[in-house]
């Protein structure tokens, strides 16, 4: 269980220091090698205040959440919500879970998060984690890209003022390298995950005090 | 006139217009009332930082202001203040990202008032990736925005034997200001201004790399971009221009209206202009400074 010593997001069981509230992590790597994980282990959180948004597009909110509770994400509806924007989605579990009809719709995906982060604050749980899990289908909906810019400034915008936690998943391999350039400027820090041998491996760019040099991650919680 | 960040408050009924004012002052932004798209519309320039707007208006909806607000000042923050929950809303463009804060949470003004107030200071809803220190950079922008710096017949030489040299349609020296580029000189074309959503350069400022598009209809960043096509800016080479302190003001550029490469000694040549450029921006900056 992690002490909270600061203000200070903290991330059990992986190879990195705390981060201020109010940071945007980009994470990078092969989605179905370890960024994926990456990105949920990064969002689970063990504070009392602690709360959760994710923006489900390439799985259900079904399926991402029983990852997110492998990765040990805590499932509690009240300080668990989901946007499931993965056009697969069958009998919504609760109500903690709301439906955009295609990852093209980044204005409702906007509004359905901020709804979700002021239902999550209202509830009591002011330090909100908020991940997108991924980026890669928002980025292949959308043609023009400015939209995309613009979703981001939004999300990273509300994290970054809310004191919160963003972590967004992107496949590197699955975009221009141009546009994956251009989508980590709007992140304070970015963090390579790699497979090696089925060990996950990450680095860090952009954030002081952490792992520069690939790194070993542990096994997880 | 105050300091503070300024909000344009749209809500039809005047008394409950005025308890979210009330709200929104008290959290030490300026505001301004408008009871409708129309009002707003007329109400509305660049010097609004953030819009709060109620969905239902009496002649159109949230995503008309969003329409509106978009047309006059495309980075501005817009927050929809509604008791529609999200999937009650009708679904917007992609273009029309917004802020929403629901009339349904427990103090919900002050609640709306603490998100306007930290995102008329912080946010941007630009549809473009912003340099980290942008208040500095425009800061140095204004710095170097000194008299007569349109009129400086060495940039219109320069340009002028750009295009002869790199055999390009169009070369330019342009200043990077809050929303849109203001070209300097411009030989082979008549341009004036480009917002940044637009503009190439928007990205040639965020590295000191020089930025080569060799075919902007195989550049998935601006491939969609009409204003290019309607340019002719078929593709683009371009070094940014900064002041002593590394901000960036603007860029030196060529464009062409077919797909094209730039070889290693052309790259170095255009730095070579640029080089030049950034000394007499620095020159006319003294000058102005010391007179």
């Amino acid at each position: 269980m992690s002490q909270r010593r600061d203000d200070r997001y903290t991330f059990d069981g992986l190879p990195l220091n705390p981060v201020e509230p109010g940071t945007n992590l980009l994470v990078t790597g092969p989605v179905l090698s370890g960024a994926r994980e990456m990105g949920l282990r990064l969002l689970c959180s063990s504070d009392a205040d602690g709360g959760t948004v994710l923006v489900a597009t390439d799985s259900d909110a079904t399926t991402l959440l029983e990852d997110f509770e492998r990765h040990g994400g805590v499932l509690d509806r009240g300080r668990v919500r989901v946007i499931d924007c993965a056009q697969e989605s069958g009998d919504l579990p609760e109500d903690s879970v709301s439906t955009v009809s295609t990852p093209a719709d980044l204005t409702g995906i906007g509004i359905e998060y901020s709804g979700h982060y002021e239902s999550t604050y209202a509830s009591g749980y002011t330090r909100v984690r908020s991940g997108i899990i991924t980026l890669t289908p928002l980025l292949v909906y959308n043609d023009d890209v400015r939209a995309v810019y613009r979703f981001l400034n939004t999300i990273t915008g509300r994290i970054g003022t809310a004191d919160g936690l963003g972590v967004c998943v992107l496949d590197p391999n699955a975009h221009e390298e141009q546009v994956v350039e251009s989508v980590a400027r709007f992140f304070d820090g970015r963090v390579d995950v790699r497979a090696d041998a089925g060990d996950l491996d990450l680095r860090v760019a952009g954030l002081r005090d952490q792992p520069s040099d690939w790194t070993p991650v542990g096994a997880g919680t | 006139m105050s300091d503070s960040p300024t909000v344009l408050c749209a809500q039809p009924d005047a008394d409950e217009r005025a308890e979210t004012a009330d709200a929104l002052a008290d959290a030490g932004l300026a505001v301004e009332e408008v009871g409708s798209v129309d009002t707003l519309d007329a109400a509305l320039d660049r010097s609004i930082d953030c819009v709060v707007t109620a969905f239902d208006l009496e002649d159109g909806d949230g995503f008309d202001v969003v329409d509106a607000v978009r047309d006059v000042n495309p980075e501005c923050v817009v927050i929809l203040y509604t008791e529609h929950a999200p999937s009650d809303l009708p679904r917007g463009g992609p273009e029309q990202v917004v802020e929403y804060v629901p009339r349904t949470v427990p103090e919900s003004r002050e609640r709306l008032a603490d998100v306007a107030a930290m995102a008329a200071a912080e946010v941007t809803q630009a549809a473009y990736p912003v340099p980290e220190a942008e208040t500095e950079r425009l800061a140095a922008v204004q710095r170097y925005d000194v008299d007569q710096l349109a009129a400086i017949d060495a940039f219109d030489r320069l340009t002028a034997l750009m295009t002869s040299h790199f055999d390009i349609d169009v070369a330019f020296v342009g200043l990077m200001d809050e929303h849109e580029e203001r070209f300097l000189a411009c030989e082979g074309a008549n341009w004036r201004t480009l917002s940044r959503e637009d503009s190439i350069c928007t990205h040639t400022i965020l590295s000191d790399e020089t930025m080569v598009v060799e075919d902007t209809h195989e550049d998935p960043r601006f491939a969609e971009v009409d204003a290019l096509k309607q340019l002719d800016i078929r593709s683009y080479a371009g070094v940014r221009i900064t002041d002593k302190e590394g901000n960036a003001i603007g860029a030196v550029c060529c464009t062409d209206g077919e797909p094209r490469r730039y070889t290693r000694t052309e790259l170095d040549d255009l730095q070579r202009f640029a080089d030049e450029v950034e000394e007499q921006l620095l020159l006319r900056r003294r000058l102005q400074r010391d007179t």
